[in-house]
């Protein structure tokens, strides 16, 4: 890369600042005595104690992260099935259309998805609660999965796997042998990207949730309605300091990963 | 011939959506140990004969035998034969021990053998000692080494290579046509290799198969092939060649260029129209008193072996010459040939025919 000249190093730093500001602004104040966000007065810890006190409260993270991570492990298994059976489809018309009905999946808001899956279940009569709402995450994961195992799958040369059936595998040996691990960076990346939508999915949530079952993003936004609480900030500070350690983790991850490549150097 | 054949195609056709025709009625034998080269211009259905050998695909028409049994529909993995393949589809997430143990694994062949195994192929295609390198640091050339490997490592019956030398760079594929016959020899397997380049067929084979348009225009050994091209189109497809129009005046004597001449060539009909083909390096350079054929020189060109020089008679044939002598641009010379040199070619002749001919006059030829 060349040099960067002052006024873009500027740029970039102005665009970090306005970016970061609000979510530094908030946990700020996470630590104010006062109780309000106009005026610092001093430093306290007890918004965070009053998160770790409120046992609902935890019950809803643990709601959310199991939601999240349920939905992520199925809607992958489902995405990654869905990509094969789009990939290895010979008929090229069906194949297309079942593409861009997987691409209209995911342009569309999430307000039509929510609605409409809160027409469907009610119409069926599923309740509202835990099931509705994994139901709904798989949903509108599965389309996301797809879209990011496909290019791995488009990329892979079907030489391979002629290579896989010539050395004397069966159909079994070739999607286990060859095609996942070809395929497992991008079935990695559609599951921690279905991970995060469904850890901050608000709009779809919002419609079929019911009574007694609720996740953050949800829960937040009625405590704001209900009125300014510090104990939200605290809990935004945490969850951006949880955010920031799994993105660490997934570097580091990233780099282990590629060690071995270029490894020859040492 | 008493062995049985390994390979038998019986009158094999492949269309696709049964309109495009890729092969059309192929019938040909291939025999235990020996080195075949499939030899055609891109599109001629050379790689489909080697994916349906190898079972990736299935014939239209016709029968496939391997051993004297049907396999047309029998899947490529239970059959013994494995395939070298153009862009090498070697497993870029396994190292190379990996790639070459993949066939081994399958089978659940222990450890230790699938180590001694591993390691007697690698050593095959000179490579011990790379068993830990990744696939992304290895260079063409030892991909290449690396895809032979996993398919020996197998104890196919048959070798089947589809253009394995095309991404190598010229001296690299030479080395790499010797390394590949010599391999072919101390296994003793039957080694089908697919290519477009005539050199690499002339230097590598027992047996050549001439391939355009979804046929075999010509089988036989290499000699055969480039000194008795059965048309045209082989003729120039190996290797250069002078092709002009002549007739048959009578057995052994021909007419073309405006000059009858005395040749070897007979059992064709009195004044039949042919072609002629005389090979650039069966022309030699002489004066023109001495010559058989006068022509002017137009251009020349120096190939580093020898000297490739464009001429013209007076009826405006070009001739090729291939000599060691210079010649002087626009200076008219003399051009020699032996009757041997002569190879006349009927139009539109079948193999057999061509086959039968040839030995009605040959065979005596060859045993003087």
């Amino acid at each position: 890369m060349g040099k960067q000249s002052n006024a873009q190093k500027l740029f970039l730093a102005l665009v970090f600042i306005i970016l970061y500001a609000p979510i530094f602004f908030l946990i700020f104040y996470s630590f104010n005595s006062n109780g309000t966000m106009s005026s610092f007065e001093s430093f306290t810890w007890e918004h965070y104690a009053a998160v770790f006190d409120d046992t609902r409260l935890i019950m809803i993270v643990l709601n959310t992260v199991i939601v999240a991570l349920l939905s992520a492990l199925i809607s992958t298994a489902i995405g990654v099935l869905g990509a094969l059976a789009i990939v290895y489809l010979k008929n090229r018309k069906l194949r297309n259309t079942l593409l861009s009905l997987n691409n209209v999946l995911i342009v569309s808001p999430d307000v039509i998805i929510g609605a409409s899956f809160l027409i469907l279940f009610t119409a069926v009569g599923v309740r509202l609660g835990f099931a509705s709402v994994l139901i709904s995450h798989i949903a509108f994961s599965v389309p996301i999965v797809v879209l990011m195992v496909l290019p791995k799958l488009l990329e892979m040369s079907d030489s391979l796997i002629d290579a896989a059936r010539d050395l004397g595998a069966s159909g079994r040996d070739v999607l286990t042998r060859v095609i996942i691990p070809y395929i497992k960076p991008g079935i990695f990346a559609g599951f921690f990207l279905a991970l995060t939508y469904s850890l901050d999915d608000f709009a779809v949530t919002f419609f079929v949730t019911g009574n007694g079952f609720s996740t953050l993003s949800v829960e937040i936004y009625s405590m704001a309605r209900a009125g300014i609480s510090l104990t939200i900030n605290a809990l935004s500070g945490l969850i951006f300091i949880v955010t920031i350690g799994l993105v660490l983790v997934y570097y580091a991850l990233n780099r282990r990963n590629r060690t071995p490549v270029t490894g020859v150097k040492k | 011939m008493t062995q049985q054949p390994i390979i038998r195609f019986d009158n094999v056709s492949k269309r696709y959506n049964d309109d495009t025709t890729v092969l059309s009625n192929i019938s040909f034998e291939m025999e235990r140990g020996k080195f075949y080269t499939l030899l055609g211009p891109s599109g001629c259905g050379k790689t489909t004969i080697l994916r349906l050998i190898a079972g990736f695909i299935e014939p239209s028409s016709g029968e496939i035998q391997f051993n004297g049994k049907k396999i047309n529909e029998v899947p490529p993995n239970e059959r013994q034969v494995n395939t070298v393949f153009q862009d090498y589809a070697l497993f870029p997430h396994l190292n190379v021990f990996e790639n070459v143990a993949f066939g081994l694994r399958i089978k659940k062949i222990k450890q230790a053998e699938v180590k001694r195994r591993v390691e007697e192929a690698l050593r095959f295609v000179n490579l011990q000692g790379y068993e830990n390198r990744e696939i992304s640091e290895m260079s063409g050339g030892q991909r290449q080494r690396v895809a032979i490997a996993r398919a020996i490592v197998n104890d196919p019956e048959i070798i089947l290579l589809d253009e394995p030398l095309s991404a190598l760079d010229l001296k690299l594929r030479t080395e790499m046509q010797y390394e590949l016959r010599e391999l072919q020899q101390r296994l003793g397997k039957t080694f089908i290799f697919v290519t477009h380049d005539q050199e690499e067929a002339l230097a590598m084979s027992d047996e050549i198969f001439v391939m355009n348009a979804g046929e075999i225009v010509q089988s036989g050994t290499p000699i055969d092939i480039y000194d008795e091209p059965i048309n045209r189109f082989v003729a120039d497809f190996i290797g250069e060649s002078n092709i002009v129009d002549g007739v048959m005046i009578r057995d052994h004597l021909v007419r073309f260029a405006g000059k009858e001449f005395e040749c070897v060539d007979a059992g064709l009909d009195t004044n039949e129209k042919i072609e002629v083909v005389i090979r650039p390096e069966d022309l030699e350079i002489t004066s023109p008193e001495r010559g058989k054929l006068i022509v002017t020189v137009d251009t020349q060109l120096f190939r580093g072996v020898h000297y490739e020089l464009s001429t013209y008679d007076r009826d405006g044939n070009e001739w090729l010459v291939h000599s060691t002598r210079k010649a002087q641009v626009g200076d008219e010379i003399g051009l020699d040939f032996d009757p041997e040199a002569i190879h006349v070619m009927r139009l539109n002749e079948s193999e057999e025919d061509f086959d039968r001919r040839l030995e009605s006059y040959e065979v005596p030829d060859h045993a003087e």
